[in-house]
């Protein structure tokens, strides 16, 4: 292969990784700048690749999958939300056991549905949509408009993401909300709606997230598919700040790290495949170390809020 | 027609009463204050009518027209609007997004920022409330956040406004200004509910005042044809009998204390320097807005902040870089201004807080073992010396009241008569009874010979116990002067950074 080539195809291949890192990140930057910390992201998106793969296995549409991913994400976000918000529980342990939950309850329900087969069973996956024109753009029409439809639709929503945050009264709000509740009260916002408006959008986001895995890359499902994106999810969150040019700039990274440790597996060097599939999380941790003390957190992150607390 | 009229008003926290069959009525355009003691359920009552609370038992009336509020935002939507003790600003906004913070205006869902920021200028300007629209909230002053909070009412166009303990964080200049621009508002047709514990203010520049105490409502009266001693007496049930501070010759005695350009590291990479000497039988109050280095100054001479430069010399001794215990064990004592935070483990008893203290060996002690009787027997001393009220010495502190609480953060740093007590705001929160207790308590260690360096940004206080007065503004002390005469517009001004020549005015 010609050297461009491979460099485009690295390229493409890493957005493609960092596709469902961005989406989840997103939205879990949704929940946390409205004080709502989820770490169940894992389940959110283990249960949108299971809903959005049974939806498209029996009905033959994505469009219908990847409605049922979003709803998938949804249920486990407002599940947490419910908890956190209404019933004021501990954020964290409520995140830590949806991610068992999920787990267990993806798997369970696919072994309901199949049974123990020796071959998966598997849909075909959402192709290609390159963009006329742009995508004729030599590197760059490869790299980025000659992707699928998720590609396209994570750009779209980090820059309406970013619009919302910095430019109108919601994101405002959502700073509010997130930075000093009892503020954000009396100023006369409704401080629960608005964090339940957070975690619709974590769902909503993370669904897509897992939907992306089956409906696009994979094209079936099996136990725990996600394996551990979505703990990677919160760590592109906290490397991008909030933002969402940063949490997409911190998905590329480790994107491109996954796509490198792929081809660096194949390109039989010898070293065992074990320690290429290390790097990504090598490089996680590399990046969060850079990146210490460098960081705000929103005050009242985890913190539930009670107007009656005296 | 009263413009509002609250009947009857109940809320119980916990089952006990916060208020108690509450009336109160204010009318349009009057400066209406609500007088009572810290507990007495002002703020309750306040908190009731903006939203924050759902009442228990009686009604609400603006207008004529009964109102349910369930949240601030139904109480904005009636024009009423309330400044919290506690700013509820969000440091990491503007001043300009924090006053429009939940508002649909025009252009809704997007920020107008400029529009906003001409809006609050102007009306910053017509109030004389001098603020900058597009500044971060965080690193405004104390001045400046009362003034945001106060536009963020303007810019609600609230009819009735309500501000809970105004003055608190002014100097006296500020507070007669606030007080000026209340009148303006109030010839507008606007009604103004100040909540205060001070008399003299109520005298000054209110039109009516309901006096609250135990959670009901005492009375309502005209404060003109009322004098400070009626008032006093409504508030707290029986007659107020001021402490009597003699005079003492101590300008003689060695200092024992003294900081030399004692540099300490403020919060927000500030840095403040201080120059100071405390004398034997002396109380050197420090007087000053809330907010310009106090704590952090304290903190950093208890040793529980790294000091920055220059000296701190006890008894001859330089103690800078001394621990804590060290301290402690020289002879410093600290009442901190927070005692739930900082001097107290409130699900542990009365004995074992006595305990808290860095004794090599106590009467309680022998080596590391701790003597459960002699623990006890001390305990049980200090509670009837300080007439600590509590339900035995194991009940947990949080249930205690406040007064009690300092009572014993009181005997706990007194015992083993120590040099100096570093005492900071070591009334805040507490009933005038408590108040009076603490004030006796400090003046008895001074005549036992302790220095006391006392910080409260209550002036009344300073100006009742010091010997002499230092006044803090921005890290550094501006000037010390003799509690003789002083000059109140002087201090005012010094708190407010104005040094003067000579004669203040």
């Amino acid at each position: 292969m010609e050297p461009i080539v491979v460099v485009t195809t690295f390229f493409a291949a890493s957005i493609r990784m960092a596709i469902p890192l961005a989406l989840a990140g997103l939205g879990e930057s949704i929940s946390e700048k409205s004080g709502l910390l989820n770490i169940g992201v894992e389940a959110i998106m283990l249960c949108g690749a299971f809903f959005s793969f049974m939806v498209v296995f029996s009905t033959g549409s994505f469009f219908l999958g990847i409605l049922a991913g979003m709803l998938g994400g949804l249920s486990m976000s407002m599940l947490h939300a419910l908890l956190s918000i209404r019933f004021k529980a501990n954020q964290t342990i409520v995140g830590l056991a949806q991610n068992f939950l999920a787990l267990g309850l993806t798997s369970f329900l696919f072994l309901m549905s199949f049974g123990q087969t020796t071959t998966l069973p598997s849909t075909k996956v959402l192709g290609d949509l390159p963009i006329p024109l742009l995508s004729s753009i030599p590197f760059i029409g490869q790299v980025l408009f000659s992707q699928n439809l998720f590609v396209y639709l994570t750009l779209g929503c980090m820059v309406l993401a970013h619009i919302c945050f910095y430019k109108t009264d919601f994101g405002v709000a959502l700073h509010a909300v997130g930075e000093h509740p009892i503020a954000a009260d009396t100023a006369g916002l409704q401080v629960h709606t608005i964090r339940y408006i957070a975690a619709l959008f974590n769902g909503i986001l993370g669904g897509l997230g897992g939907a992306y895995l089956t409906t696009v890359k994979l094209g079936f499902f099996q136990e725990n598919i996600t394996a551990g994106k979505g703990y990677i999810a919160l760590v592109a969150v906290i490397l991008g700040k909030r933002t969402p040019f940063g949490i997409l700039g911190a998905a590329l990274v480790i994107g491109g790290a996954e796509a490198l440790q792929i081809r660096l597996q194949t390109a039989g060097t010898g070293i065992p495949s074990q320690l290429f599939a290390m790097f990504p999380y090598l490089m996680t941790i590399a990046a969060l170390l850079l990146t210490i003390g460098s960081a705000h957190d929103p005050a009242a992150l985890g913190i539930p809020y009670d107007r009656d607390k005296r | 027609m009263p413009v509002l009229e609250m009947k009857d008003i109940c809320k119980s926290f916990f089952g006990t009463y916060a208020n108690r069959d509450v009336c109160l009525e204010v009318r349009e355009g009057e400066i209406h204050a609500l007088l009572g003691e810290n507990g007495a359920g002002k703020t309750t009552l306040m908190n009731i009518l903006y939203g924050m609370y759902q009442k228990d038992a009686g009604s609400i009336t603006i207008d004529g027209h009964e109102i349910v509020f369930k949240s601030p935002k139904d109480a904005i939507a009636r024009q009423i609007g309330m400044v919290h003790q506690h700013f509820t600003l969000v440091p990491t906004l503007t001043v300009q997004q924090n006053i429009t913070l939940g508002l649909r205006d025009s252009g809704y869902p997007f920020s107008r920022e400029r529009a906003r920021c001409e809006h609050i200028d102007r009306l910053s300007d017509s109030y004389g409330l001098k603020t900058h629209s597009r500044a971060l909230v965080k690193n405004l002053s104390v001045g400046e956040m009362q003034r945001v909070e106060i536009l963020k009412l303007l810019y609600r166009k609230a009819k009735i406004l309500i501000l809970d303990e105004p003055t608190a964080v002014l100097t006296p200049q500020e507070s007669d200004h606030l007080f000026a621009m209340f009148k303006q508002l109030k010839a507008e047709g606007c009604s103004i509910i100040v909540i205060t514990h001070h008399i003299q203010e109520v005298l000054d520049h209110c039109d009516r005042v309901t006096v609250l105490r135990d959670g009901c409502s005492i009375s309502t009266v005209e404060t003109k044809g009322i004098d400070a001693k009626q008032l006093s007496t409504m508030m707290i049930g029986r007659e107020l009998v001021p402490v009597a501070r003699e005079r003492q010759n101590h300008h003689m005695d060695a200092p024992v204390l003294e900081l030399v350009d004692f540099g300490f590291k403020r919060n927000g990479g500030k840095v403040g320097s201080v120059n100071l000497s405390l004398r034997q039988s002396e109380i050197l109050g420090i007087a000053g807005v809330d907010g310009n280095g106090q704590k952090e100054l304290l903190e950093t001479l208890m040793g529980l902040r790294d000091h920055e430069k220059g000296k701190m010399v006890c008894c001859q001794q330089d103690i800078s870089n001394a621990s804590t215990a060290e301290r402690r064990l020289v002879g410093i004592g600290y009442i901190s201004d927070d005692r739930h935070r900082d001097s107290l483990v409130l699900d542990m008893g009365i004995a074992e807080n006595l305990m808290l203290r860095p004794a090599r060996s106590t009467a309680a002690t022998q080596g590391h073992m701790v003597n459960k009787q002699c623990m006890l027997e001390q305990a049980t001393r200090i509670v009837k010396e300080f007439s600590i009220k509590s339900h035995g010495l194991q009940e947990p502190m949080r249930f205690l009241s406040g007064g009690n609480q300092q009572k014993l953060v009181l005997a706990r740093e007194f015992i083993g008569s120590p040099k100096i007590i570093i005492a900071f705001q070591p009334t805040r929160g507490l009933d005038i009874g408590a108040t009076e207790f603490v004030h006796n308590q400090l003046l008895a260690m001074r005549s036992a010979g302790c220095a006391t360096l006392l910080v409260s940004t209550n002036l009344e206080e300073i100006l009742l116990l010091s010997d002499r007065i230092a006044v803090i503004h921005e890290g550094s002390i501006m000037d010390t002067i003799e509690n003789k005469a002083v000059d109140i517009t002087r201090i005012g001004l010094l708190m407010a950074g104005v040094r003067t020549e000579g004669a203040a005015r």
